[in-house]
């Protein structure tokens, strides 16, 4: 059997090439195994061989995402390789994200297996564990020796088409699959166990952590609510027609602030949305379908609120990540709060 | 099954050209209006998810405003069932009946503590 | 209360004209279990197979299984209200056919019983493939009602379990270990001083028909938490009469042989005070699972108990109960750990859980049912193939022409089983 052919990625540091002063370096493709790769090459034997190592500043990757990943995605291309190995990158943010980006690209676009290793705080292992087998390691190079044959050992795997045991057996971080494996103790035991330590305050592992829930205190309600300014703030993209903002259709890295200071009435010539998940033709027909300027301002002339109030907030929900998500809320939140505003319609899609 | 083994008891919303989707949704609904859930809407043990057959059983009368613990439980039931996905399945007609007879039997068991409630 | 067990190693099972234990292997005549079997007008016909460990045989639709036991010693018998008459069990002494097991088979409903393989990679998953099995196979009287045969099925097996176990009344036992549980005055003594105060919820299924658990004869969802001795499990105070979710049913061979409880009484006294046990139900109507889920927590406060171990049965709405239970005790300021299993779809990566609470921040995984499994197609069928499509985690297709079956390891009896039995976990 011919060996199976490994393409490995490592930054300036690893490459021998310099530490931050040389992190704009760019990519470059050197023949056979260099730093860490040595030791991979030991790791493979005679399974695998190395045939190129791909080295890249930290700063240069990572300030040129786009066309950064291009041109080593185009390096890997001409090698064929049956694996790609990127780092492993420990705790080095720039670093672990350069590593996610291009292992994941080499998967999803030349559909070869790659496997990299990290810290779990590393940014990069939470942006990409669940797209690329990422192995855990310690949080820094000292820890070398014992991820090296984790790797080659996941990557042979991957390479050989043999089943991926459990994230605990192969020792990559949980990647959001749930995977079933045969324990030392059985579960009883390991319930009295977990017990103990609970019960002693000493730290332990769940085997199945919780789904994390933000949970939100309600507020009191309004006393009285024809007082009470009220704001709107939507998910559902509603922006003035031509969205001068630009807020992207899905995976939205902003919001936008819209004064309707003496508009009564959201029409299809004024309004439109932005969002890309759902059919938008009632939304462009009439915005108050989703952000209700027309009803709130009747009912301010009624007298049923004390006011609507000039701006509402508008992003897109569409795939966007609970940081973003986060981050606008905070803003939004503090401005609202510094105008006056006593209560918040907030409406999705 | 359910419908007919107690309809004249109580007030009886049968959805027949439906699924269990379709039978909590309108369970939600009845919430929202002040009715009460008065047994868990997740399916028991049988078949989890397969089953085409569920009962929810809620206050006859709207009981003020929505009950936040009601809803809770319906939004919760809810969530589990879009995350599962449906295998598509054809089942002969005598293990629907079967499925029926667990559908009315979890009421049954419902049913016992309402009426040792004197709710019934 | 002490109870000492007996253990006999039965290493193997035969047919024959008489009933005995001889060298260890069981003798029995199937004709006079038969006549037994039948003694019930629900039961239209019965019959005995025998399936050894390593066999190229697949038992299904299993419905329970249970293991031979015989009191010796002390108040009452085996199977308390439900066999033998109701007089309080655990004490004195009992003997145990270890290694093996009676199982019941044959079609209840037509869907939800599972497989034992004997061999092969489905014998992984399940405990019963290690043990001599000596399977009653089963078909219901004409027009007669599902419930009304669940419960001929369920006590033709515990009356044959019975009658194999007064076999090992006059044997000299193999091992015998002597389990004590203290009384809550002893649980204060100063040799317990310093040990946390550990106690056990057991959550045992108790949903209606075909999902029910009786407590000595009592069914349980007719019951309030109570406090039950551990060694009172040991003598079939609980039985199960539960043939849905075969991966997660707690058969009446796990009630007998609780592995949770056996690791608190082997550390009772060392690192751990086990002060007790608590038995709460599984139920459909909101009320009870509130008052129940209150009721356990208070109790557990009454004990008290510093922490406590939580063991689930089955899935889908007792994940509420589980999560109750666990809330209300953690509010208390009891610590717990929950055993249960996972749904999390056949590619693991759905929500494991019906309900969640970050308060259950302790969790001991029994394994993902829905992954799935082929297993071959085997040499001998006892029961039937033909349920396999319908049981619970198979699906159309599941039979594959050769035999072989592709399926969830929620059709393996016993295979995700919540009271910590097997070694599989999942991550």
């Amino acid at each position: 059997m011919s060996k199976f052919k490994v393409v490995h990625y490592i930054n300036q540091f690893f490459g021998q090439i310099g530490s931050e002063d040389m992190a704009d370096f760019p990519a470059e493709k050197r023949q056979g195994p260099v730093g860490p790769g040595i030791a991979f090459q030991q790791a493979f034997g005679d399974k695998a061989e190395i045939t190129a190592t791909i080295i890249s500043g930290d700063s240069w990757f990572n300030e040129n995402l786009e066309t950064a990943k291009a041109l080593v995605l185009e390096m890997v291309r001409e090698e064929k390789p049956d694996l790609f190995v990127a780092g492993p990158a420990f705790n080095a943010g720039r670093y672990g994200v350069a590593c996610g980006t291009i292992a994941d690209a080499v998967q999803t676009e030349l559909g070869i297996p790659a496997v990299t290793g990290m810290y779990e705080e590393n940014p990069g292992a939470d942006m990409f564990r669940e797209k690329v087998y990422t192995i855990a390691t310690g949080d820094n190079a000292a820890g070398m020796r014992k991820v090296v044959p984790l790797m080659a050992k996941l990557g042979l795997k991957l390479m050989t088409g043999e089943a991926i045991g459990a994230s605990i057996e192969d020792g990559y971080l949980p990647n959001g699959i749930r995977k079933n494996f045969f324990d030392k103790e059985r579960g009883a035991a390991r319930a009295v166990n977990m017990l103990m330590k609970k019960l002693a305050d000493k730290p332990f592992v769940t085997e199945y952590p919780m789904p994390s829930f933000d949970r939100v205190e309600p507020q009191p309600a309004i006393k009285d609510i024809t007082k009470a300014q009220i704001a709107i703030v939507t998910s559902g993209g509603i922006v003035p027609k031509g969205n001068p903002d630009r807020i992207e259709s899905s995976s939205a890295t902003k919001y936008g602030a819209y004064n309707i200071e003496g508009v009564d009435d959201l029409t299809a010539e004024t309004y439109e949305t932005a969002h890309g998940g759902y059919d938008p033709v009632y939304a462009n027909e009439d915005a108050d379908r989703v952000v209700p300027v027309d009803v709130l301002r009747q009912y301010e002339k009624d007298g049923k609120i004390g006011k609507l109030h000039n701006w509402f907030y508008s992003t897109v929900g569409n795939g966007t990540s609970v940081a973003n998500s986060k981050r606008f809320a905070v803003d939004i939140a503090e401005k609202l709060v510094s105008q006056g505003v006593d209560a918040v319609i907030l409406t999705s899609t | 099954m359910v419908a007919e083994a107690f309809s004249g008891r109580f007030s009886i919303q049968f959805i027949e050209e439906g699924n269990d989707r379709d039978v909590l949704l309108r369970a939600r609904d009845l919430v929202h209006v002040g009715h009460r859930i008065l047994t868990a809407p997740l399916a028991g043990s049988i078949k989890p998810w397969e089953t085409p057959y569920r009962s929810v059983m809620l206050t006859a009368e709207p009981e003020g405003p929505m009950d936040l613990f009601s809803l809770d439980l319906m939004e919760r039931a809810l969530a589990i069932l879009r995350e599962t996905k449906a295998s598509p399945r054809t089942v002969s007609q005598a293990i629907l009946q079967d499925f029926q007879i667990v559908d009315k039997s979890l009421m049954e068991s419902a049913l016992m503590s309402m009426e040792a409630a004197g709710q019934a | 209360m002490k109870l000492e067990l007996g253990y006999i190693d039965i290493k193997g099972i035969r047919f024959g004209t008489y009933n005995a234990v001889e060298d260890r292997v069981l003798v029995v005549n199937p004709d006079t279990l038969i006549e037994q079997v039948l003694e019930d007008p629900h039961i239209k016909a019965a019959r005995f197979e025998i399936a050894s460990p390593g066999e190229k045989t697949r038992i299904t639709p299993v419905k329970d299984v249970i293991e031979p036991r015989v009191k010796v010693e002390g108040p009452g018998g085996i199977f308390p209200g439900v066999i033998s008459k109701v007089d309080r069990v655990g004490s004195g002494k009992t003997h145990v056919m270890r290694g093996m097991a009676v199982v019941t088979a044959g079609k209840i409903v037509g869907f939800q019983e599972g497989i034992i393989d004997m061999s092969g990679p489905g014998a992984d998953y399940t405990p019963f493939s290690k043990t001599h099995n000596l399977v009653l196979v089963m078909e219901p009287a004409e027009g007669i009602h599902p419930h009304e045969y669940e419960k001929a099925a369920r006590l033709a097996g515990l009356k044959i379990a019975v009658t194999v176990g007064e076999l090992a009344r006059n044997i000299a036992p193999d091992e015998t270990v002597v389990y004590e549980t203290p009384t809550i005055a002893e649980t204060f003594d100063a040799k317990l001083r310093g040990l946390p105060r550990v106690g056990y919820v057991m959550m045992l299924q108790s949903q209606g028909l075909l999902h029910d658990t009786y407590v000595y004869g009592v069914d349980a969802k007719r019951t309030l938490s109570t406090l039950i001795r551990p060694t009172e499990l040991m003598d079939g105070a609980i039985v199960s009469g539960n043939c849905v979710s075969a991966c997660d049913k707690n058969t009446t061979y796990h009630h007998l042989n609780n592995p949770i409880i056996e690791e608190l009484l082997a550390r009772h006294g060392k690192t751990l005070n086990f002060v007790g046990m608590i038995i709460t139900n599984e139920t459909v109507y909101l009320s009870d699972k509130i008052r129940s889920s209150d009721w356990t927590a208070d109790m557990a406060g009454f004990l008290p108990f510093d922490g406590a171990i939580i063991s689930q049965e089955g899935f889908g709405n007792p994940d509420t109960d589980l999560i109750m239970n666990c809330t209300k005790l953690e509010k208390k300021g009891i610590k717990t750990v929950i055993v249960t299993d996972e749904y999390a779809g056949q590619d693991g990566k759905s929500q494991s859980l019906a309900d969640a609470d970050e308060l259950a921040n302790a969790v001991v995984s029994a394994g993902n049912a829905n992954e799935t499994i082929v297993l071959p197609p085997m040499d001998h069928i006892i029961g039937t193939l033909d349920y396999v499509d319908t049981i619970a985690g198979g699906h159309d297709g599941s039979l594959r022409p050769d035999g072989s079956i592709e399926a969830e390891i929620q059709v393996i009896i016993g295979a995700t089983n919540e009271l910590g039995f097997n070694h599989m976990s999942a991550r």
